[in-house]
């Protein structure tokens, strides 16, 4: 498992291909709330990338082990910003 | 000729390869600031030499160029192909007419016809910017998504080349395997990133499969390595140059300040020197016999007084002779410097993309050496644009990426030169030449069968040997890799070749820095004397004749447990034998040929002399086996061998 829900945090771990999108959209549905913590993972799919643009949660901890993961994160809280009024 | 016009004539070529270096490398870095300045500033000062002359419309074309560059300096219009094509061509037409001016003192009426194409093309660009310019953005313009995104980076980001990137993936695309982001984690230097949705987001029916972003981003890396990571998807993708923020414009110095310390001498003057010192050379050399017939006279001191000062002679000379030859050191960059705008030329005309990368071009040799290098280098580079690089789809089909990529790479390497030329397409296959050598007749059948892979490869040095399936106008002239083998060695150099089918083809070149003062060993073969240079004598053996063994019509003999042939330089000269060969002792030279070694008997093994050995020129030039002439001290002139030519 990849996408892991615990009573706190909704938790990526290790390469997170296309294939978790439901799981994560699922888990973000029933979980509104629980913020997402991405530093477990090492690669996260465009597919899931998306799902959190749509669904905002607070996104905790960036990923630290790809190049790209924080740049994407600072894109997604830039674009949160912009767009408040959701 | 006038003097003026002969000044123009110099200064001229030197602005032409100027512009035209910048304008190349602007098409790989259209943010690249300094080179856009650069281009302005020769176009600029050669508008400004050609006005002291009546060059007819060649003032019009030059300030019509000027003018777009100064619009691409302004950020008006941007920097691509638009703009850098029509340059180019403006370029390369001065460069066809310094000769003709410079013989005749203006421009020919084809020239002058030529002059008017130009114009419109110059013209055109100008006209469709003017004319657009009020109401909305010309074509070129930078579109505002990208000037806005360039508003994102801080100062110290944006400096040098940037590109701005708008990457829509396509709805499906997640279906195709595709990860867009992953994608564009892999452009070079990727500097910032923005990511918006398409359309705004529902919750309700949200499909997480459909791909409804907007990905923007910012990469400070080559225009053609990003377009080379979108190159599977160029429809979802739009990439555009962005000048570099740099510091403003009216800090450039004034385009007349091109002070130099370095000082134009007539390479004539430079030879005349290096003449001198060889004959210093060989009249220091004509000292040593003196101290011997003093000695033989019985006066021993002063023998000693002539050795002495002999040596403090030779070490004058020495001295003298590095400090000449340094003055004739110029830059490969001479050389290499022409190459990337035919490579240009030839790839657009045979449709591939060719990337040509230069390194080490400031590594420096002798002047003869580095002019001479132009025309088998030429010939190397043609043959891999024209028979190694694969067309784009083969390319494709060969899963390598569309560009082709040739690398021309000096470095130096103790007293000589290593230059590669390398190539990352189709390679040679080796069955194929094995093929065509028989069919040529080099080789039987059988003959070929035993023949291993590398030394197949090495047919294609043979004179009269092509695989060329068709002959282009580029290379299959008729020129092959003999010719330029044999004009490399003429400079004292090597050339060697390696290559793996499907992966490419790779020459070296060995070369020496300068021709420079060699060690001789001088031999005596039917009462004639040559010289070997001591550098491919590995050691001299006195062999008893009974240690020489027949094996089939050669000869060989064992040292330390090694066979090592045995050939005779009388038969290898064709000079008829003094004596016969009797069970006498042989006095042999063991050399280094190829890989293995072998012995060389001579007559006499004389003295060791000290020479400038320069190539030969004239008559000689074609003979094989002599690497050049010198003088010895007593004003003979001794034949020098090459030992490696004449094995062959």
């Amino acid at each position: 498992m990849t996408v892991t829900v615990s009573e706190t945090v909704i938790q990526l771990t290790g390469a997170c291909g296309v294939e978790e999108v439901e799981t994560l959209v699922e888990c973000l549905q029933e979980h509104p709330s629980l913020p997402v913590d991405l530093s477990a993972a090492t690669a996260i799919h465009t597919a899931l990338w998306q799902a959190l643009m749509v669904f905002r949660p607070k996104l905790t901890e960036a990923p630290t082990s790809f190049v790209i993961g924080e740049k994407v994160m600072g894109a997604l809280n830039a674009y949160f910003c912009e767009n408040t009024e959701l | 000729m006038d003097e003026l016009i002969e000044q123009f004539a110099i200064e001229a070529r030197e602005l032409v390869q100027q512009a035209s270096d910048d304008l190349l490398s602007l098409e790989a870095y259209p943010g690249d600031r300094e080179r856009l300045e650069s281009a302005f500033r020769a176009v600029h000062t050669l508008k400004g030499s050609v006005g002291l002359f009546d060059f007819g419309p060649m003032q019009d074309v030059l300030h019509h160029a000027e003018d777009l560059l100064s619009h691409a300096r302004a950020g008006t219009i941007a920097v691509d192909t638009t703009l850098i094509d029509p340059l180019l061509a403006v370029v390369e037409w001065v460069d066809g007419t310094i000769d003709g001016i410079a013989q005749t003192g203006r421009l020919s009426e084809t020239q002058k016809r030529q002059a008017t194409r130009l114009m419109g093309l110059v013209k055109a660009d100008m006209t469709s910017l003017e004319t657009d310019e009020p109401t909305s953005s010309p074509p070129t313009a930078i579109p505002d998504w990208a000037s806005s995104m360039r508003q994102l980076l801080s100062s110290n980001d944006s400096q040098g080349t940037l590109v701005a990137i708008r990457y829509e993936p396509h709805p499906e695309c997640f279906f195709n395997g595709d990860d867009p982001l992953a994608t564009l984690s892999r452009v070079p230097d990727l500097r910032h990133i923005a990511i918006s949705l398409k359309q705004p987001p529902s919750l309700r029916d949200f499909d997480p499969f459909r791909c409804n972003l907007i990905i923007e981003g910012i990469s400070g890396g080559p225009l053609q390595q990003v377009e080379s990571e979108f190159r599977l998807i160029p429809d979802q993708v739009k990439l555009v140059a962005l000048p570099g923020m740099v510091a403003q414009i009216n800090q450039r110095p004034p385009a007349t300040d091109r002070q130099t310390t370095v000082m134009r001498v007539d390479p004539g003057r430079i030879d005349a020197l290096v003449e001198i010192v060889g004959e210093l050379v060989t009249a220091k050399n004509g000292l040593l016999p003196l101290a011997d017939e003093a000695r033989g006279h019985g006066s021993a001191a002063l023998a000693r007084r002539i050795v002495a000062s002999h040596q403090e002679i030779e070490r004058l000379v020495a001295s003298l002779y590095s400090a000449v030859t340094k003055a004739r050191l110029i830059p490969l960059e001479q050389t290499f410097r022409r190459f990337p705008r035919l490579v240009r030329e030839t790839s657009m005309k045979l449709s591939k993309a060719v990337d040509l990368i230069i390194e080490g071009e400031t590594v420096e040799a002798d002047r003869e050496i580095v002019e001479n290098l132009f025309e088998p280098l030429l010939h190397l580079i043609r043959n891999s644009l024209d028979h190694g690089i694969e067309t784009e789809a083969e390319r494709r089909q060969a899963l390598k990426s569309t560009r082709g990529r040739i690398l021309l790479s000096a470095r130096q390497r103790g007293d000589r030169i290593e230059i590669e030329i390398a190539d990352d397409g189709r390679g040679m296959d080796p069955m194929r030449i094995k093929k065509a050598a028989i069919d040529r007749g080099f080789v039987s059948e059988d003959q070929a069968a035993l023949l291993s892979e590398n030394d197949a490869l090495h047919f294609v040095f043979a004179p009269g040997f092509s695989t060329a399936s068709t002959i282009s106008d580029l290379s299959g002239r008729g020129v092959g890799l003999d010719v330029v083998q044999r004009s490399i060695q003429r400079l004292g150099g090597t050339l060697e070749m390696n290559s793996s089918a499907g992966s490419g083809t790779s020459f070296t070149l060995k070369l020496p820095i300068s021709f420079s003062m060699s060690q001789l060993m001088v031999v005596e073969v039917g009462g004639e004397r040559y010289g070997i240079p001591i550098a491919d004598v590995v050691e001299t053996q006195k062999l008893p004749g009974s240690a020489v063994q027949f094996v089939r019509a050669g000869q060989a003999f064992i040292l330390r447990d090694r066979t090592i042939p045995l050939v005779h330089l009388d038969d290898l000269l064709l000079v008829p034998r003094k004596t016969e060969r009797s069970d006498a002792d042989l006095k042999v030279l063991i050399v280094r040929a190829g890989e293995g070694q072998i012995g060389i008997a001579v007559d006499v093994i004389a003295e060791r002399a000290e020479t400038l050995t320069r190539p030969l020129t004239g008559l000689l030039q074609g003979v094989p086996g002599i690497a050049g002439t010198t003088l010895l001290g007593d004003g003979r002139v001794l034949l020098v061998l090459s030992l490696e030519e004449l094995i062959q």
